[in-house]
């Protein structure tokens, strides 16, 4: 394999007897947007929680950076009400990590509907992600020993805060922000972990048209700035169109198509998906 | 005198109550926990326990032949021990219980504050514990002197303690256990380890808790674990919802308020008063209760979010500043 950042094999998601994902193979490479359409309910967040550490997947193994991160294979009742393939590809694999862990790891996430820290501010908020690089342990926090580090994230803090531009508003509270400058405290607080893979999951949900485009630029300038590889779900096209490299498209839960933004817009199967087309 | 007396009952219930507050504000992060009253009562016994002077032993060990343990501690390394011993054991508990969430991990948690009082009450436990008899004779309020005074101890004590509890709620760790309050997903998902940093605001919470407990024995003079029921940890409870949740000020205000609402001011409504010829009706013991919790349900109906919300006593005038700033924009 070459130097995939993250790597999707065979992943199947089953929740009882319904199959979320199925099938799901996919690589990302280094510095690449990619990103992940498909209908409402095609499995696409299932998909980020699989790489999350939020499920188990049922069956399938990621890896980042060559290294295992989750993985699963039908097991006790499962084994029975198992619907997907590739069954016995994992066996004896299983490896579960838990978010903290992953996020540890340099994956670091937004989410579909936005979960801020609401009692807090939005300095507070992105503060708040660079407790997991900390050195102090609870004593030596709690004197303030650690105050260089302190110092250190807080400037950090200010600083990402500035970057997204949302240094004016530092001490609102971050409930009390606009959506889409919540849309963006979302992706400072995910860059605070210092992440190599950062996962958006429908970024631009409830944005209007000029604000998407706004994002789509933003995106692209943080990727460069931060050194990013970026995985994206969306549904605004413009977006993806205009700043994916790669695009991978699931319908039920399966992998339809896999390309270039050029290549999906003139793919059948993935029209049909969209339009519905086999029926007419 | 006996103004003054009553004087010194509000300031030791005051004091008593900050501790509680104390106990009760590290452990938001994990929920709901109803063992409070299990574990001050521990603390409250390891300090007892640890300081009867050994002359008193045979008198207060009457039923036990003077008890096994043969030393006495220091008060304050008594003090602190009474913290430790309640942290570690909140450590044990906390491994089974906080795997649990909301609702459940409440129950579980009144549950094993039940199993405490328990044991501490088993007779085989005479010896250390004095089963369910008394302990007594131990230093109290009223003889530990600082500076020629009784009356700077619980405040210097309580004051060190809320001064600890002020300085790891604005750390990095603060900030966490915040953090998972507000949402647990996101937190994890920041990379906040949830069961570690519980765990970790469990066993804080209940170290303060041990010593509030030692600081409940001292101001009551004698220790029996029959008193240490879960209405206990309901009236801390309460304290801090009066005060609003996520305010030290406002638990601090609300817990003096409680205490001598319930101790001191109301007091006169359980004697029977005469003015003149007259009769006041309805005073007699027990109505101070019923005024208390009618009270209590005003608070509750017209200050919802507590006395002071989620502000602090030194931030309202800040507040309000910036509030007013924003507007002149």
């Amino acid at each position: 394999m070459s130097e995939s950042v993250l790597r999707l094999e065979n992943i199947t998601m089953q929740f009882g007897g319904v199959v979320a994902i199925n099938d799901l193979t996919m690589h990302i490479d280094q510095g690449e947007i990619v990103a992940l359409i498909g209908p409402n309910g095609a499995g696409k967040t299932t998909a980020f929680n699989c790489v999350t550490g939020v499920y188990e997947p049922t069956n399938g193994a990621v890896y980042f950076h060559d290294k295992l991160i989750a993985a699963g294979h039908p097991q006790g009742k499962m084994k029975r009400m198992y619907a997907g393939t590739n069954a016995d590809k994992f066996v004896g694999m299983k490896v579960s990590l838990t978010p903290d862990r992953i996020t540890h790891m340099g994956i670091a996430r937004t989410f579909q509907n936005i979960r801020l820290f609401k009692s807090q501010t939005a300095f507070e908020n992105v503060l708040i992600a660079t407790h997991l690089r900390r050195t102090s342990n609870i004593f030596t926090a709690a004197f303030h020993l650690n105050y260089k580090e302190e110092k250190r994230n807080r400037d950090r803090a200010m600083e990402l805060l500035g970057i997204v531009g949302l240094a004016d508003v530092a001490e609102e509270k971050a409930t009390s922000l606009p959506y889409g400058m919540q849309r963006r405290l979302e992706i400072a607080r995910a860059l605070a972990t210092q992440p190599t893979l950062l996962l958006l999951d429908e970024p631009a949900a409830g944005m209007n048209p000029q604000e998407t485009i706004d994002l789509g630029l933003f995106i692209q300038r943080i990727k460069e700035k931060f050194g990013l590889t970026v995985f994206v779900i969306e549904h605004h096209m413009d977006l993806v169109m205009g700043i994916s490299d790669r695009i991978y498209v699931v319908e039920f839960g399966k992998l339809i198509a896999e390309g270039t933004p050029h290549e999906i817009q003139n793919n059948q199967a993935v029209i049909d998906a969209y339009l519905g087309g086999n029926d007419e | 005198m006996r103004k003054m007396s009553k004087l010194r009952l509000g300031v030791c219930l005051t004091v008593v109550a900050l501790l509680y507050f104390g106990a009760w504000y590290a452990e938001k992060s994990m929920g709901a926990n109803l063992g409070q009253a299990g574990f001050m009562l521990v603390g409250a016994y390891v300090y007892a326990v640890f300081t009867i002077p050994l002359k008193k032993h045979a008198a207060v060990y009457q039923y036990y032949n003077g008890g096994i343990i043969q030393f006495e501690l220091p008060l304050i390394v008594a003090l602190l021990l009474a913290g430790i011993v309640a942290a570690l054991l909140a450590a044990l508990i906390g491994l089974p219980v906080l795997r649990l969430k909301s609702d459940y991990l409440a129950i579980a948690t009144l549950g094993f504050a039940e199993i405490i009082r328990a044991v501490v009450q088993w007779d085989s436990l005479g010896p250390i514990t004095n089963g369910s008899n008394l302990l007594k004779t131990y230093p109290t309020f009223n003889n530990t002197k600082i500076f020629g005074t009784t009356v700077l101890f619980p405040f210097i004590v309580s004051g060190v303690c809320i001064a600890l509890i002020l300085l790891i709620i604005n750390s990095t760790y603060g900030r966490a256990f915040k953090a998972i309050r507000d949402d647990e997903v996101a937190a994890e998902a920041m990379g906040v380890n949830l069961f570690h940093h519980k765990e970790l605001s469990f066993v804080i919470s209940c170290f303060f808790a041990g010593i509030g407990g030692a600081l409940l024995a001292m101001f009551q003079g004698t220790v029996q674990a029959n008193s240490f029921k879960s209405a206990m940890t309901y009236d801390v409870l309460l304290m801090v919802v009066i005060g609003g949740m996520g305010s030290v000020s406002g638990s601090v205000i609300a817990s003096f308020l409680y205490i001598a609402c319930s101790e001191w001011w109301l007091r006169f409504l359980d004697n029977p008063l005469t003015i003149g010829s007259f009769n006041v009706p309805l005073l007699r013991s027990g109505f101070r209760m019923v005024v208390f919790s009618a009270v209590i349900m005003v608070v509750v109906l017209f200050f919802r979010r507590g006395i002071m919300g989620d502000k602090e006593l030194w931030n309202i005038g800040m507040r309000r500043q910036k509030a007013g700033r924003r507007a002149r924009k």
